[in-house]
């Protein structure tokens, strides 16, 4: 069992000495990259650290509710930056990261797999967040490119008689799937390439394996169920974006 | 003149259209008043950022006007639901876009229920063989695509076919070949045809009438023989000579 303090922590910064020492010796331009990573990383989450710590012992359900306000915005503002040759991203990537939160929170508290408490409620939020918040973002990245790559089969459908919604269909699909993606590999090699980070994390603070592969499947689940829910929603609203109701492709 | 000729089947009142470009405001079409009637071919012809196909893409409402109005059969396109103006004015572009399948598969897409009989009039209609519909369309020339194309869009039993410079990427044979099917099939079906072009001879050899457009506006109009033989306008008589040599 590993005893957990600075000290440690400070022994484990060798490792990203060594790995600015590597970078040096084979002229990569990515040593203070690393550097300000590593100080920036530690900072930013031993600051994480208090303020869950203090999170948790208010038992307050409006800072809990804060929490996850911040770390949707965040996450929306994110995936709207690959929100190209569309407007309208962060509210987009607002409401399908809200949904795919929110729902997927709401049935796991009412299957009763969690408790509304602050220790469940907050890292289930921003797995979900940054899973979703990633699934937007390529979802939006695939449609803009998408549609922009293949300007005239779209404007061939339309000039056709088809609908906007039969004209992009097809790229609707692909861009929700691609938003998909990661969550899909991640489900089908889950235990034989890797072992995820949240199992790996009980394991190493003394859960028995069994337990950290249970909740895992439970988060596997979770991150499915609101990574399609957010990817639908980004994909349905983006595409939209790119036709009016005259039928005609503005993007 | 057949009695297919006396309709008007589309109108321009005073349109234009202003894009946005890099912060700047273009005139892409100005004040283009026109009629077309049916069973006729109408020639755009102009130079490079002359409005030809910007003007045609408003005909079916690919775009908007910003000013004026089209009507087709004498009530703006606005009336009509977009589906349903497109599938009577059908446009086809430079380059034809076949979707993935077959030749079959690209004539379905307009009217899932064809008849294999009713496919293999479209293919006949256009100068190709029945057998032609098993063909995957990745495999077939240019000039096969554009006549393909051409099917595909006459299973719309369209009143007007918009034809932006079909032959552009064609070689001189294959052009042949789809300006007589152009020839034809307006004679045929009473089509209104209406074409972009920057070739005053394929205009000469289709007849009709002509716009000659310089920035957006109608500078020209009149019989195809008259605009391009002998233009009121030094513009066009330059333009025209120019591209004559």
């Amino acid at each position: 069992m590993i005893e957990t303090g600075y000290l440690q922590v400070l022994a484990a910064a060798a490792l990203a000495a060594l790995a600015i020492v590597l970078a040096k010796v084979k002229s990569i331009p990515v040593g203070r990259e690393i550097g300000f990573g590593t100080v920036r990383s530690f900072v930013q989450l031993v600051a994480v650290g208090y303020a869950l710590e203090f999170i948790f012992n208010t038992r307050s359900f409006w800072l809990v509710a804060l929490s996850v306000i911040v770390m949707i915005v965040v996450g929306a503002y994110t995936a709207a930056g690959r929100a190209r040759h569309f407007t309208g991203g962060f509210v987009i990537a607002l409401v399908s990261i809200t949904a795919g939160s929110l729902v997927t929170l709401g049935l796991m508290l009412a299957l009763r797999i969690i408790t509304p408490e602050a220790r469940y409620i907050i890292p289930l939020a921003g797995m979900i967040i940054s899973n979703t918040m990633n699934a937007g973002a390529v979802t939006f990245d695939r449609i803009s490119s998408d549609l922009k790559d293949n300007r005239l089969a779209v404007e061939t459908s339309l000039a056709l008689g088809k609908t906007w919604r039969q004209a992009s269909l097809r790229f609707y699909r692909n861009a929700v799937k691609a938003g998909m993606i990661s969550i899909l590999n991640f489900m089908k090699t889950v235990g034989i390439v890797a072992l995820p980070g949240a199992m790996t994390g009980m394991i190493l603070a003394g859960a028995s394996p069994l337990d950290a592969v249970l909740i895992q499947v439970i988060v596997g689940y979770m991150l499915i169920s609101s990574v399609t829910i957010a990817s639908i929603i980004a994909g349905e609203l983006a595409i939209r974006r790119f036709f009016n109701a005259a039928e005609q492709f503005v993007g | 003149m057949s009695p297919c000729h006396d309709t008007i089947v589309l109108e321009t009142r005073k349109v234009g259209r202003e894009i946005k470009k890099n912060g700047n405001t273009i005139r892409t079409v100005d004040d283009v008043s026109y009629t077309f009637n049916k069973g006729h071919i109408y020639n755009l012809i102009g130079p490079s950022g002359a409005g030809k196909s910007s003007l045609l893409r408003l005909l079916n409402r690919l775009d908007e006007p910003t000013e004026g109005e089209v009507r087709f059969f004498d009530k703006p396109l606005a009336f009509y639901p977009p589906t349903e103006l497109r599938r009577k004015v059908s446009m086809l572009f430079q380059t034809p876009y076949l979707f993935a399948g077959t030749v079959r598969d690209n004539l379905h897409f307009c009217c899932c229920d064809l008849s294999d009989v009713k496919i293999g009039q479209l293919l006949t209609r256009v100068g190709l063989d029945a057998s032609f519909a098993d063909k995957d369309a990745e495999e077939i020339s240019g000039g096969e695509r554009q006549r393909v194309a051409i099917a595909r869009a006459l299973s719309l039993e369209p009143e007007v076919v918009l034809l932006d410079e079909p032959t552009a990427s064609l070689d001189p044979s294959s052009s042949q070949t789809i300006e007589e099917l152009i020839l034809r099939l307006t004679e045929e079906l009473c089509l209104t045809t209406i074409i972009v072009t920057h070739n005053p001879n394929q205009a000469i050899r289709l007849g009709g009438e002509t716009l000659f457009l310089v920035k957006g506006r109608l500078v020209e109009t009149g019989e195809t023989a008259k605009v391009l033989k002998d233009p009121d306008t030094d513009l066009a008589r330059k333009y025209i000579n120019r591209e004559l040599r």
